[in-house]
């Protein structure tokens, strides 16, 4: 049990706006109107938000497994954590490994983390992972838009068989949701090659487009009620000129809800290297008009990273420009994955339209509730520097000075230097954590409600953003308190968020021969068991108006 | 054989092609085979990445590989022909002359493979489920082998904290080994190490390592009479499910009873003596 006294509230869920207000967590770790005994924390003075949630990041599984593997010189080089007896070993950086990761989000103040792809032929591996990132509670998402089996209903315009199928893969992945990578593009990658056309047939499909596959499984979302909607990878990352691209993906969706993950990367103008610039005007402009679609920034920091993707031929292209190392997986015929290290340079014009577009975005979008706080860590930055997008959001003197360090070929290419905006603490708040957990369908987050789960973090006011982000002086899971004055206390495993979409018991007879067809493992092996999750939570689908 | 949309009749739609020194079984299975000079199996790649871009390869150079243009320049059109083409390789490059030089090389060729195709490779591992082990060690640690957590955090260094350098050197005072012989294969320094020092064996089985142990507890074979997982090759996770029942317990469950046996005894360091994080390392 725990009560934390004479703390200012942010609680953007309830509409509490720094408001001084006393909490409580009893043993169940939910809050309630009141307690008896037990631990008072005196918050006077002090900042008291709900626990942070990523809506997109890679902590877990095989391709951030193959980048650990990628980057042995970073961990050389990194912070590391000694063991202790709460605490196992472990390394920071670009790929943090399990244990430290969980100590780096909720040394922050994050308490929910969603790994945001996930095949389904390694969700066994992605599921072990999860259960060694401790603190935090984790939901994933399952890689679907390149899936053969999926492909070949749509192309058959078997609408109903596809919702069927798709629900058999969630529940064979045990997952919380959909993720939809470069639809089609993944799978002509097989074949050296990409889908870059919403209308254009894909590889080896008479009638099948992106924008069919991008409609169908918001549809599929929405009619299997899935807490969270499709969560969408655009075609054409990081081309320039690809922000014609993304609106055409936006107008297939319309009339669905859907989250378009790291937006940045989707943003640009311009017909090459040399003339790309920001379109993040346009794109802002869109969400300003839906508010029924949601996403999170995808923004860029300056500095080494590696960068790993479901989207094979991006990180091919990548790799050609870079000449650094690249690793590839092809998983099957569900998906593939690349990975690339990459440093970004203020010096250079495209990571410099990059980094501006990022945070354009998180200011041009009007509504705090549509647009989240990420780096698509580790792809941007890592999620480590979250307090430094924060502080360039609060600041606007903190963007000038940083403005001043990109070449003058900058000029008319990002509109960055015209915004004024700055956030307060209250939308802080919302795109940190009351936001994500709403677009995750995770209602019981980023949320102080009575009923909710007690996960706070508590900050010492500070001129100071980025320290104040960066240290918090509490931070409280379920009502345990894990770190208190900059040092980890407790470190008790989290829970995983899964969802159980309605299927049809038939749908196994369907699925078996053409599985037996084409994959290497046995039909009855492929789903997930349920006792390998550690903690599961079953979350309710919801009825989706239509 | 697996079929696919773009290979529907299986096998017959695949090519293989065997690389080796000899001619082993692994021959019959493969549609061609190239019989490689022993220790040429650089000369032999760099050649390929040559050739592949159209650069100029002397007679001579071709000759000592062992292999003729024609085979070669077949072997090439063949590679860029396909739609999708793999290299697997073993310990027989990457524990020859050259080592990690020709491991290096061949990732290099696949990779450069793609500006005509698909291309991959992909190392065969050894036996049993050392591809599980070093997935595991990467998640937990950054470092797939070769790891050192002496100073209470794991360092990295293959030739200095590989298993058989630190027996070798006879650097550490005990041993805790599970499912592996490393009597059977390692140098005998590092056995006569292994007989020095307390060593603790976890095996199914009465091994060469199981003998020279102070203690061996023998436990239920994996997969045969104990659940678990094993990492496939490419890296994905198989359930195994236990046919049988076995009197010994799993390897999960003996380390288990271990660890909470410890965790009963004071923390190896007094409270505040070590810092909890150090931001750059030494
Ligand atoms: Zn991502």
């Amino acid at each position: 049990m725990l009560r934390i006294t004479g703390g200012k509230v942010y609680d953007p869920a309830n509409g509490i706006d720094g408001v001084v207000k006393d909490l409580c967590i009893d043993d169940q770790g939910l809050f309630v109107p009141a307690v008896e005994g037990g631990r008072t924390i005196d918050a006077t003075g002090m900042i008291v938000f709900p626990g942070g949630v990523d809506v997109h990041t890679h902590v877990a599984g095989g391709a951030i497994n193959f980048a650990r593997a990628m980057t042995p010189e970073d961990h050389r080089r990194t912070q590391a954590f000694i063991r202790t007896k709460s605490r196992r070993s472990g390394l920071g950086g670009m790929a943090p490994t399990t244990f430290a990761t969980g100590y780096l989000y909720a040394g922050m103040g994050w308490t929910t983390v969603n790994e945001a792809a996930v095949p389904v032929l390694s969700a066994r591996h992605t599921h072990e992972e999860l259960a060694d990132i401790p603190i935090v509670d984790k939901a994933s998402l399952t890689l679907m838009a390149n899936n053969e089996i999926l492909l070949d209903q749509l192309e058959k315009g078997e609408f109903e068989r596809a919702k069927q199928v798709l629900a058999w893969y969630l529940w064979s992945a045990k997952s919380y949701g959909i993720k939809a990578v470069n639809p089609g593009g993944v799978a002509a990658w097989k074949y050296g090659h990409d889908a870059k056309q919403l209308t254009s047939p894909i590889d080896g499909y008479s009638k099948l487009t992106p924008g069919v596959i991008v409609t169908h499984l918001a549809r599929i979302c929405d009619e299997l009620g899935l807490p969270h909607p499709v969560h969408l990878h655009c075609n054409n990352l990081g081309a320039p000129g690809n922000i014609s691209t993304t609106i055409d993906t936006l107008k297939h969706l319309e009339g669905h809800r859907a989250h378009i993950a790291h937006s940045q990367y989707h943003a640009y103008g311009g017909d090459g290297w040399d003339t790309m610039c920001s379109e993040t005007a346009q794109l802002a402009e869109y969400f300003n008009a839906h508010p029924s679609i949601t996403t999170d920034a995808g923004a860029v920091l300056f500095g080494d990273t590696v960068t790993i993707t479901a989207d094979g031929p991006w990180q091919h292209l990548l790799y050609k420009l870079t000449g650094r190392k690249w690793g590839n997986l092809d998983v099957e015929n569900e998906t593939g994955c690349g990975i690339v290290p990459y440093t970004y340079r203020p010096s250079n014009l495209v990571n410099a339209v990059q980094w501006a577009a990022g945070l354009e975005l998180l200011l041009l979008i009007k509504n705090p509730w549509q647009v989240f706080l990420s780096t698509d860590h580790p792809n941007g930055g890592c999620f480590w520097r979250y307090p430094e997008i924060i502080e360039l959001l609060m600041r606007a003197d903190v963007r000038k000075e940083s403005l001043l360090k990109l070449p003058d070929g900058i000029k008319g290419k990002i509109t960055l230097p015209e915004i004024d905006r700055e956030y307060s603490l209250y939308e802080v708040a919302i795109s940190m954590s009351a936001g994500p957990a709403r677009a995750l369908g995770l209602f019981q987050k980023g949320n102080l409600g009575l009923g909710c789960d007690g996960d706070v973090v508590i900050y010492e006011e500070d001129e100071n953003v980025r320290k104040m982000f960066g240290h918090p002086r509490y931070v409280i899971k379920g009502g345990e308190i894990v770190l208190e004055d900059g040092e980890i206390r407790e470190a008790p495993s989290g829970r995983e968020f899964i969802v159980k979409p309605p299927c049809d018991p038939g749908i196994d007879d369907f699925m078996r021969p053409l599985f037996e067809d084409c994959y290497t493992m046995s039909f009855e092996n492929y789903p997930v068991e349920m006792e390998r999750i550690h903690n599961p939570r079953m979350q309710d689908c919801i009825e989706v108006p239509r | 054989m697996q079929k696919s949309k773009f290979l529907p009749r299986g096998r017959k739609d695949r090519t293989m092609v065997l690389v080796d020194i000899r001619e082993t079984k692994s021959a019959k299975a493969a549609d061609i085979f190239l019989q490689v000079r022993p220790g040429k199996d650089f000369e032999l790649i760099t050649i390929l990445r040559a050739l592949i871009k159209d650069r100029q390869v002397s007679d001579q150079a071709i000759a000592e590989t062992g292999l003729t243009r024609e085979v070669i320049d077949d072997l090439i059109r063949r590679m860029k022909g396909a739609k999708f083409g793999c290299v697997f390789f073993g310990m027989g490059l990457s524990m020859t002359r050259g080592k990690h030089m020709n491991s290096a090389a061949l990732l290099t060729l696949a990779a450069e493979m793609n500006a005509f195709t698909k291309f991959v490779a992909m190392p065969m591992r050894g036996h049993g489920n050392v591809t599980g082990a070093d997935v595991i060690m990467r998640w937990q640690t950054g470092y797939p082998f070769g790891i050192s957590f002496s100073r209470g955090y794991p360092r990295y260094n293959p030739g200095e904290f590989s298993t058989v350098d630190v027996l070798v050197r006879g650097d550490c005072d005990a041993a805790f080994i599970i499912g592996a012989d490393p009597g059977a294969t390692m140098p005998q320094p590092a056995i006569d190490h292994l007989k020095r020092i307390p060593t603790i064996v976890l095996d199914p089985h009465v091994t060469h390592t199981s003998k020279l142990s102070r203690v061996h507890i023998t436990t239920a074979p994996q997969g045969i009479a104990a659940p678990g997982t094993a990492y496939r090759m490419d890296e994905l996770p198989m359930p195994l499910k236990p046919a049988l029942k076995s009197p010994y317990p799993s390897d999960e469950e003996v380390v288990r009873r271990i660890n909470e046996a410890i965790a009963k005894k004071p923390f190896w360091l007094p409270d505040g003596s070590q810092p909890q994080m150090l931001n750059a390392q030494v």
